[in-house]
């Protein structure tokens, strides 16, 4: 049994955080052992690849949005936009003067915001707001109230990017901003929208025998040490870290009613789970309840 | 990305503020004792502003561990933790800033730092920044428990590292590395000079530098080491800004 706070001020935990170090892996283990709160168990995070969507122009983004319009009733979404063909541009034109990857994440980022503002004036009609990082406290109120939210996909690092173990390009782009935001959220639901059916065994636009992989674990994933993937590696990572995202989803945007399908539980696409038992026992809610039914359009 | 795509982007870095000097000021270990160790540091700061242009980073402290305890308490994730813990050396960082105002010392948030750091240090004669990096709820979970992983040395190392900087100084209460904790125990070794990878291996119980600056320095272009000085011992702050061996070095 903990002991009581001997000043009220403070729990067990609490007075031991205040007086030991925090690379102490005893006092990291003891946080381990507090409840996980989702603190919005029935959002979805939807994920619209920049180069797969969002490059193809009209005749991929505009079925897709009316797609996301049909759905605005039946689920909540926070919309992330990826970058794209102008990130790969912009990178190798950094690359190449010689500048660090934290500026390079700060270009990318331009570059994920114009994707995110193109989708916000194709969803204005439908009362959809684009919130940068800042504004996210304002973002359950959004949901509530429109049923959606775009933002930037990319993780708010910009300097304070860290440099990739190879290379020059920033390892945590908008694949991992969007994960960490399911994560954060304890969201219902992590999905990515691309221009594959999901996951296969080599990139299926170069390499014609290339194998559909249904449903992997995060842990077979890494260990196969594909060349290619069909998500940035420090999702896979990070993944394994995760408390609340379990698992998540990949869907082929151009193929009308994946998405749909995706958001309504079916097992569309390729879904990498996480193997083994939650880390640690969360109060989770029963059966994701939902929003609050007065609040449901 | 295919692996080979981001294998040739491997090529060199430049530095764009290569003459700039990152000091961070610990928050439990020397903000939190007040104006008897934050005074004459910051004194030695000024009297170095002629020398050496140093941006100041400061950590949180007693009251991020307090919002920490009862954010955990109430089930909160980590990267809602990470938001409310960086306003804890916001706080700090805003009352150096304070302190070192007199001598042209500017408070730069973390968008100003992108935008406006090289400028400010033109004009101004040095800026204090908010050392936790600007993470927030895109935080890392980390692999034990629920903390989160990236503070005020990884963000003090972030701005040295995109910046190029000569030097990243991480000032706190002890003299530096021990092989273990010198204030519980006496047979405790100093470490004056070690590699980041070597560190790590040691796995040892506690250490006076997040973990993720050692593992961000394994990943170093630029900026390829860190010196964990005593910022409580007068002249060890200039001795570490001229390159000279105090404290202990960690390096790539």
């Amino acid at each position: 049994m903990p002991e009581p706070p001997h000043d009220g001020l403070l729990t067990d935990l609490g007075r031991r955080l205040v007086s030991s170090s925090l690379t102490d892996a005893a006092i990291q283990k003891a946080t381990e052992a507090t409840p996980n709160l989702a603190l919005l168990p029935w959002v979805n995070v939807v994920k619209i690849g920049g180069q797969s969507i969002m490059d193809r122009g009209r005749s991929a983004v505009w079925p897709l949005v009316d797609e996301i319009v049909a759905n605005l009733s039946r689920h909540k979404m926070i919309l992330g936009t990826g970058a794209g063909t102008r990130a790969r541009h912009v990178y190798s034109l950094a690359i190449d003067l010689g500048l660090p990857v934290g500026v390079l994440t700060v270009l990318g980022t331009a570059v994920a915001w114009q994707n995110a503002q193109m989708l916000q004036y194709l969803l204005a009609k439908h009362g959809i707001a684009f919130l940068e990082p800042e504004g996210f406290n304002s973002l359950p109120h959004y949901l509530m109230e429109r049923g959606a939210v775009i933002c930037q996909g990319m993780p708010p690092y910009k300097l304070w990017e860290s440099n990739p173990t190879v290379g020059r390009i920033p390892p945590e782009r908008t694949d991992t901003g969007c994960f960490l935001i399911a994560e954060v959220f304890g969201a219902r639901k992590m999905i990515y929208v691309k221009d594959e059916d999901g996951l296969f065994t080599a990139d299926p636009k170069k390499d014609p025998t290339a194998v559909h992989i249904p449903r992997i674990s995060v842990q077979e994933l890494l260990a196969r040490d594909l060349n290619d993937l069909v998500v940035e590696r420090a999702v896979l990572n990070l993944m394994l870290n995760a408390r609340n995202i379990r698992e998540i989803q990949f869907v082929n945007g151009l193929k009308p009613g994946q998405l749909t399908a995706a958001l309504d539980g079916e097992p569309v696409g390729t879904i990498i789970y996480k193997d083994g038992g939650p880390r640690t026992g969360p109060p989770t809610p029963p059966d994701n309840p939902g929003p609050p039914a007065g609040l449901r359009s | 990305m295919d692996k080979q795509v981001i294998a040739r982007t491997e090529s060199p870095v430049r530095a764009i503020l290569p003459n700039l000097n990152v000091v961070q000021i610990g928050g439990l270990s020397i903000m939190d004792r007040g104006h008897t160790s934050v005074l004459p540091l910051l004194d030695e700061i000024v009297a170095n502003q002629d020398r050496h242009t140093q941006v100041i980073g400061v950590g949180p402290g007693v009251r991020a561990r307090h919002i920490l305890s009862v954010g955990l308490d109430l089930g909160l994730p980590t990267g809602a933790l990470a938001t409310l813990a960086a306003k804890s050396s916001a706080q700090n960082a805003y009352m150096v800033s304070c302190l070192l105002a007199s001598h042209g010392f500017v408070y730069l948030e973390a968008p100003f730092i992108v935008q406006l750091l090289p400028a400010m240090l033109a004009a101004a004669r040095g800026a204090v920044f908010n050392g936790i990096p600007p993470y927030d709820l895109w935080e890392h979970p980390p692999e034990i428990g629920k903390l989160p992983p990236h503070g005020s040395d990884a963000g003090a190392y972030l701005v040295g590292e995109v910046f190029g900087a000569r030097t990243v100084i991480l000032l706190k209460d002890v003299d530096g590395l021990y092989t273990a904790d010198p204030k519980t125990d006496p047979n405790a070794t100093f470490i004056p000079d070690i590699s980041a990878a070597d560190l790590l291996a040691k796995q040892l119980p506690t250490l006076p530098i997040e973990p993720a600056v050692l593992h961000l320095l394994t990943r170093a272009k630029l900026v390829k080491s860190v010196r964990i000085v005593n910022g409580l011992v007068a002249g060890n702050l200039t001795r570490a800004l001229d390159g000279e061996p105090v404290g202990t070095f960690i390096h790539h």
